[in-house]
């Protein structure tokens, strides 16, 4: 297969802002739906990156391919998951303010790990020995097939995120997070429904979190930094924190516009993609947080489309 | 013995501008309810505008501390001015308003990188004195640092628990219709508290940066201790915050000793503050109000 026009660059950013997107998409439903402000996005998604590449690489694996990498992949999907399960259990009846700590405090405790534990985790100087599963010629092509195997998963988590907003459980979620003692008094267990949200949307993290590792082929602790949570936090912010595709176009229009427009079409001088270019994207992502829940709360797609179909039937 | 001793005096003295800076958050917190991520970068700053005047003038590292208190107060009374309040009278909810100073964070600290770029900066200071307290070595910086916080905190204290503006201020904190109408400014009373906040957060921002290095990173890897300690600590008054403090401080001194490793200490730390907070249950802490 001739890949001479797909450009590596071009590869690596869209592959960025459709994990990215699927982080947005899981975080949507705990920050727009639940109202859960999960500031520790990255340490699931580190620690299912984390426990895939040390379960892959550290045994000693007697199973034929492609079995060891399915059961690691799967293994790191099922660790982060546990762990939503456990954050979730500690934060679940606590205020914004403890789930702010809780969630921040986990991303720190998965980032010093990564650090302190060297034997498994390489430390400081990070862990490589990720690769394919599969190898169909050059680096390219196998790049591509890796892409087409994250925007499945993505397009499921998509089709997952819709599904739940049609559904008496995305219902259920609103409702505890709109008014968590009046779901109560209904019956409605608001405790349990948090610990659920949290182990699913962990585990998916998890997930995108091994697929990246595979991608990267070298894990650092300093790709698990808070600039994977603001990604997704931004990208869901700007395009509507309680629409399905509030995330799609959020994201769209900040990874995308950083990681393939400006890092493929623009004609900048070549130094400024090193050093210039990445603060210029944090800075610009900040500012854009600040702008849009100040003058515009609910991002570029406004309300939630119930409350729309609501106000029609009401006449409101 | 010596072990304890050895925890006592390093904890207090290292320690001591976490104590500084988690009575200006907790200030704010009690204030408003708004736990303020952006402070991270106030306390930044306040370290890089120690080491420019330091650096820039010549001058020592003491006659920076004013100009650094300052300079971090209006810059904290600034966002207030800029951001917060602006957001608060578009009645963003708790969760947008904690967004928003997240947000606010990662600006502050990237556009310090943009402007200082990625070396970190040094004061220029010659290297301070060694006293031995029970034994145990200490920088001079680090004992002014200690003497500083006890004086500012006994200040802080005073202020809020017993002046005339200390009753505004708990007033204004617990409600502020009532405030209003018993001819209490409310819009003074802020500014002033988010000044001596900030004030507070830029002076212990430069004694972390003169007792290592200047960096954007400085006061984010600060936050999340400085944070857990307000939680814990209780916003109810300032003494809970202190104390929740100076004990972080010497449990941090012992388990790195203990650990030899800085990152175990801390890791030790958040998860039984955690666990602290879940088995106390949801009971708020603070005012709750934005």
């Amino acid at each position: 297969m001739n890949l001479d026009w797909l450009d590596a660059f071009l590869l690596q950013g869209v592959f960025r802002v459709v994990m990215v997107l699927g982080l947005a998409l899981l975080l949507h439903l705990q920050m727009g739906l639940a109202r859960i402000a999960n500031f520790g996005v990255v340490g699931f998604w580190g620690l299912g990156a984390y426990a895939f590449a040390v379960l892959f690489v550290k045994v000693d694996w007697s199973l034929g391919e492609p079995w060891p990498f399915l059961i690691s992949m799967a293994f790191g999907a099922a660790v982060a998951g546990l762990a939503g399960l456990l954050v979730g259990w500690l934060i679940a009846d606590l205020e914004t303010e403890g789930v702010l700590v809780g969630t921040l405090g986990f991303a720190s405790s998965v980032w010093i790990l990564a650090i302190t534990e060297q034997e498994l985790t390489g430390g400081a100087l990070g862990m490589g020995g990720l690769r394919f599963p599969f190898d169909i010629g050059k680096t390219k092509a196998n790049e591509l097939l890796w892409f087409g195997i994250l925007f499945a998963v993505v397009a499921l988590i998509f089709f997952y995120v819709f599904r739940v907003h049609r559904s008496p459980y995305g219902r259920l979620l609103i409702a505890v997070g709109e008014n968590e003692p009046l779901a109560g008094s209904l019956g409605k267990p608001a405790f349990r429904t948090k610990l659920w949200l949290f182990a699913v949307g962990s585990a998916g993290m998890g997930l995108l979190g091994a697929i990246h590792g595979v991608m990267a082929h070298l894990l650092i602790p300093e790709s698990i930094g808070i600039n994977v949570t603001l990604a997704a936090m931004v990208g869901l912010v700007l395009g509507g924190m309680a629409r399905v595709w509030g995330a799609v176009i959020g994201v769209i229009l900040t990874v995308g516009l950083f990681d393939v427009v400006v890092q493929s079409y623009l004609p900048l001088p070549r130094s400024w993609y090193t050093q210039t270019i990445p603060v210029l994207r944090e800075m610009v992502f900040g500012a854009t947080l600040i702008a849009v829940l100040i003058i515009k709360p609910q991002g570029i797609l406004g309300a939630m489309r119930r409350d729309k179909l609501t106000r029609r039937m009401h006449g409101g | 013995m010596e072990f304890f001793t050895e925890s006592i005096v390093i904890g207090l003295t290292q320690y001591a501008p976490l104590i500084l800076a988690a009575m200006g958050l907790a200030l704010i917190y009690r204030l408003s309810g708004l736990i303020n991520v952006a402070y991270s970068e106030t306390i930044t700053i306040g370290a890089y505008i120690g080491m420019w005047i330091n650096t820039t003038f010549g001058v020592g590292f003491y006659a920076t501390l004013l100009p650094t208190a300052i300079g971090s107060g209006l810059l904290s009374v600034a966002t207030y001015l800029a951001i917060f309040r602006p957001a608060k009278q578009r009645n963003a909810g708790v969760l947008e308003m904690i967004i928003i100073s997240f947000g606010l964070s990662i600006f502050l600290r990237h556009s310090l990188q943009f402007v200082f770029g990625y070396p970190v900066r040094f004061y220029k200071v010659s290297r301070p004195d060694i006293i031995r307290v029970f034994d145990v070595g200490v920088t001079t910086f680090r004992l002014l640092a200690l003497v500083s916080v006890v004086v500012l905190a006994l200040l802080l204290y005073w202020i809020v628990q017993r002046s005339r503006l200390g009753l505004q201020i708990r007033a204004l904190a617990s409600d502020e219709d009532l405030a209003q109408v018993s001819g209490i400014r409310p819009l003074f009373v802020t500014v002033l508290i988010w000044f001596i906040a900030g004030a507070a957060g830029g002076l212990a921002g430069s004694f972390w940066g003169v007792g290592s290095n200047v960096a954007p990173l400085l006061g984010w890897r600060q936050f999340l201790l400085i944070f857990l300690v307000v939680m814990v600590g209780g916003a109810k008054n300032i003494g809970g915050v202190i104390i929740v403090g100076a004990i972080t401080g010497v449990a941090l001194a012992a388990m790195t000793l203990h650990f030899g490793q800085v990152l175990y200490a801390q890791l030790a730390l958040i998860v039984a503050f955690v666990v602290f907070m879940k088995l106390r249950g949801s009971r708020s802490v603070g005012a709750g109000k934005v």
